[in-house]
């Protein structure tokens, strides 16, 4: 691969080329009720030329490798036809490495009948647990995906990036009302991961028999405490993204809008990224476009301490490239992305987080969000009403929205109880979806967030 | 190659096949920040396999073209363990006709893409130079070849072409994102036009407007009506009807919407963005009325579904996804429709879309390109304002349906549509 890499990359005319070629075998099965939906594998080559001339891109995708050399070519020549300023990428120095896969139990190795068995045990678990559950959604996945990297400064790296996840999904029903419980699980080191999880089979199925008997919230304003992996979802979903340098490097609104500095939330708050968390779904040694990971600062002490950066982004704004180029497959160019991203520990307990709130509202886990950088919508798996300081009776149809900015300056407590989500899931953007990310936070709290629903 | 060559390698281990190939070649230009950033070009092909033995169902799918045993490997290992079917592939039969391929679009030069791309985004850059503009020109020419161990052989030679310009406005922490985008199987696109409605959106939200939090009209766009459908799409996907899931299911004939909506899957419009003659699983495509006068008339069906069902696939494989969809026109103008709202909210787009449980019908979304209607007329852009109810419950209340049906993306063709009251929720 090496090889064929090096030399279609030498007959490439622009200012940078690079050439990455991928290799993925996948695998699936899922139950649908008390029918398996679907079973199969498949299995992708193909790869993507990017080159660069006077500032502009070009790139050519492909399923055929023998055409590579053309397909180079005619990615410079699209850099060509769109460059008009200037070339601007940051400097790095050049690498050569590999990075195999690490795996306790290789799932490649595991026969499709012993997954399809294990997704039957979850299912059957699911199904069987309650008389209102109507039907169910059990689906494993895996995906192995071997990367060929290389570029026209001498770099070349080759790495392996497995990933495997769980997700079940129960749907309850009591006459008209329909109700879901969902939980999911996903890692990267063997199909260990997803062995064990006959517990979470039954949450998600208790949590869709509990959810009928539950109310809509109220639609209002509360003082609401998140979850830890709600809180690694809106570190992700409602500031993250804002951290991503391509927003931000062309637009001089957005530039003020995010200046090094500002303050952005309380001396308590602190929120990082960081590719280099062991274990975790995003971490990789180097991005795709061969720069080193490393953790950075988003938001330290409440002050807006860095960014995320590709190496175009960090050489237009003087910074340091921080590694966030991924793409998810070889048809797609990388995009400033997110690797690993929690806010950080505090030091509150749940406990003091809850005593003094008279009413208000504690929000798990997620199962649906959308954001236009200043505003966002989370709807939560599921909700408890805070009454009195302590947690009451559970409530559907949780949705949190609001503005961005004031929601940071709305944090009050963020507890000690960090810990990383090892749900499934991942990140869209750029039409690239989903990108395996890791979720992380402790329990926070957040004054006068607005909780949708229909009116009280 | 040949998927007939495939289905027989197939056949020799296996009681049914299927083979599809898929080759595309497109290319898209790409304007980010107000300048030209990438222009990308694209091959791909693929393979996918399906195989029946001793009546259960396995499939697989390759990129690579080279790796033919693979697939067919991996199809029959996955029908070992595989569900029953209950379905055989279809022998030949007749596909309708429907235009799908325009000649023009295979002669669209990546020249004359950037020369679209520049000329939408001047024409909004001269209404408002402040805006930050993004734009977009892509164009495809696909193949699509089928074959099955019952003798069917299709193939399908198809174009798609898209032009969009989106924009970003910045006051203070205000941001304002709007844009319009087209795209379906036929060049005919203006750029003027698809410039002309992105500015009408950005010139409607010069002003903002406040809300109460009270139970109002709101009247949908074309693009809005998806709010509406989105739970329609979910219940009529006669999988979901199968396993039980669709609210819908066994309430054929009956009411629930009022009279004056109909709505109808359309994989036969020519150039439509989800036409085609015929469906992934080689079954003619046909008209199929979803609701008539508000009455439950069809679900959507692939073969596997309409098995389990005791029907007959409605050429909606593989999925019992809708291809285009359609909302029959009203009598009432979109002006009247406002002129006639006293107080009320025009909705173009929203975010929080399938969250929560969208089969229910429930949603509860928030208001990301929506205007404020006071006495007639729409006065400014609203901010920060949460829009709930049920669809089920909306449909039922339908204030008046736009006399002229738009196309809002390229599968969906309908006009405005007023609800008489939903739930408004602002801060
Ligand atoms: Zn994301």
């Amino acid at each position: 691969m090496r090889d064929l890499i090096a030399e279609a990359l030498d007959k490439a005319r622009a200012d940078y080329a690079e050439v990455r070629l991928e290799k993925v075998d996948a695998s699936g099965v899922s139950y649908r009720g008390e029918k398996l939906d679907d079973i199969g594998s498949s299995r992708t080559v193909g790869g993507i030329a990017r080159a660069v001339v006077n500032g502009g891109w070009g790139t050519a995708t492909f399923n055929d490798l023998d055409s590579i050399g053309r397909r180079v070519a005619e990615a410079c020549e699209s850099a060509r036809l769109a460059g008009k300023e200037k070339t601007c990428l940051a400097a790095v120095d050049p690498v050569v490495d590999e990075s195999p896969a690490v795996m306790e139990k290789d799932f490649r190795a595991v026969p499709l009948s012993e997954k399809k068995a294990l997704v039957e045990e979850y299912n059957d678990i699911v199904r069987g647990c309650h008389e209102k559950i109507e039907t169910t959604n059990v689906a494993y996945n895996d995906r192995f995906r071997s990367v060929w990297f290389g570029n026209t400064e001498g770099t070349f790296l080759h790495d392996e990036r497995p990933d495997v996840g769980v997700s079940l999904s129960a749907t309850a029903r009591d006459g008209d009302n329909v109700q879901r419980g969902f939980e999911s699980q996903a890692g990267v080191s063997g199909f260990q991961v997803v062995e064990g999880l006959q517990e979470k089979a039954r949450a998600a199925a208790r949590r869709a028999v509990d959810l009928l008997s539950a109310p809509p919230v109220t639609g209002g304003r509360y003082t609401v405490i998140i979850n830890p992996r709600l809180a690694g979802v809106f570190a992700h979903e409602a500031f993250g993204h804002l951290s991503e340098s391509d927003f931000v490097y062309e637009n001089e609104r957005m530039k003020e809008l995010m200046v090094m500095g500002k303050r952005l939330g309380p001396e308590i708050l602190n929120i990082i990224d960081d590719g280099t968390v062991p274990g975790q779904r995003g971490t990789r040694p180097y991005d795709d476009e061969g720069v080193r990971t490393r953790k950075t600062h988003l938001i330290r002490k409440g002050v807006l301490s860095g960014r995320l950066h590709s190496r175009e982004t960090a050489a237009k704004m003087g910074e340091e490239p921080t590694g966030n180029a991924r793409a998810i497959g070889h048809q797609f160019q990388p995009v400033v992305r997110m690797t690993n991203t929690c806010i950080e520990a505090g030091d509150s307990s749940f406990e003091e987080m809850l005593s003094d709130v008279k009413l208000g509202l504690y929000a798990l886990d997620m199962v649906g969000g959308q954001t236009t950088m200043e505003m966002f919508t989370f709807s939560a798996a599921y909700g408890y009403m805070i009454r009195d300081g302590k947690v009451a009776e559970m409530v559907r149809d949780v949705v949190l929205t609001g503005n961005v900015f004031e929601t940071l300056e709305h944090i009050e407590m963020v507890g000690s109880d960090l810990a990383w989500s090892t749900g499934g899931g991942g990140c869209g953007k750029g039409g690239q979806s989903p990108l395996p990310v890791g979720l992380g936070g402790p329990h926070v709290r957040i004054r006068d967030v607005v909780v949708g629903g229909r009116q009280g | 190659m040949t998927v007939r060559d495939l289905v027989e390698m197939a056949m020799k281990r296996a009681d049914g096949a299927q083979a599809t190939m898929n080759r595309v070649e497109s290319a898209n230009v790409s304007f980010e920040n107000d300048r030209l950033k990438t222009i990308k070009s694209a091959q791909s092909s693929s393979i996918s396999l399906r195989v029946v033995v001793d009546g259960k169902l396995g499939s697989s799918l390759t990129t690579d073209l080279e790796d033919r045993q693979g697939v067919v490997d991996r199809a029959l290992e996955a029908a070992e363990f595989g569900s029953p079917v209950h379905f055989r592939f279809p022998g030949p039969r007749e596909v309708p006709a429907v235009k799908v391929f325009d000649e023009a679009v295979t002669s669209v030069t990546r020249e004359e893409m950037v020369r679209l791309g520049e000329e939408m985004i001047s024409m909004v850059k001269e209404y408002n130079p402040d805006i930050l503009l993004g734009a977009g020109v892509s164009r495809s020419v696909s193949r699509h070849e089928l074959a099955n161990s019952a003798g069917t052989v299709l193939s399908e030679e198809a174009t798609a072409f898209s032009l969009g310009v989106h924009g970003q406005l910045v006051r203070g922490t205000d941001i304002l994102w709007a844009g319009h985008g087209f795209g379906w199987k036929k060049r005919e696109i203006d750029e003027k036009d698809v410039a002309a409605r992105a500015i009408d959106l950005f010139r409607k939200a010069e002003r903002t407007a406040d809300v109460r939090s009270v139970d109002m009209p709101v009247i949908f766009t074309p693009e809005g009506v998806s709010v509406l459908l989105l739970a329609l799409r979910l219940g009529f996907n006669g999988k979901n009807v199968v396993l039980g899931a669709s609210p819908l299911g066994g309430r054929e004939g009956e009411q629930i919407a009022n009279e004056s909506f109909s709505l109808t899957d359309d994989p036969l419009l020519d150039y439509g963005g989800g036409s085609a003659a015929y469906d992934g699983e080689g079954v003619p495509h046909r008209v199929t009325p979803l609701v008539e006068k508000g009455k439950v008339k069809n679900f959507l069906y692939d073969l596997d579904a309409a098995g389990r069902a005791g029907r007959e696939s409605t050429g909606n494989g593989i999925g019992c996804g809708s291809t285009n969809l359609v909302v029959a026109e009203g009598d009432v103008p979109f002006e009247q429709m406002v002129r006639e709202t006293k107080e009320g909210l025009l909705v173009h787009n929203v975010i929080g879309l399938g969250q929560g449980n969208p089969l229910s019908g429930e949603f509860s979304v928030n208001v990301n390109l929506g205007y404020k209607i006071e006495n007639g007329e729409v006065v400014g852009r609203v901010k920060n304002t949460m829009l709930a109810g049920n669809t089920y419950e909306a449909l039922n209340n339908i204030a008046a349906i736009g006399d002229k049906a738009e196309w809002a993306g390229g599968r969906l063709l309908t006009p405005p549509v007023k609800i008489a009251k939903l739930s408004v929720i602002s801060r």
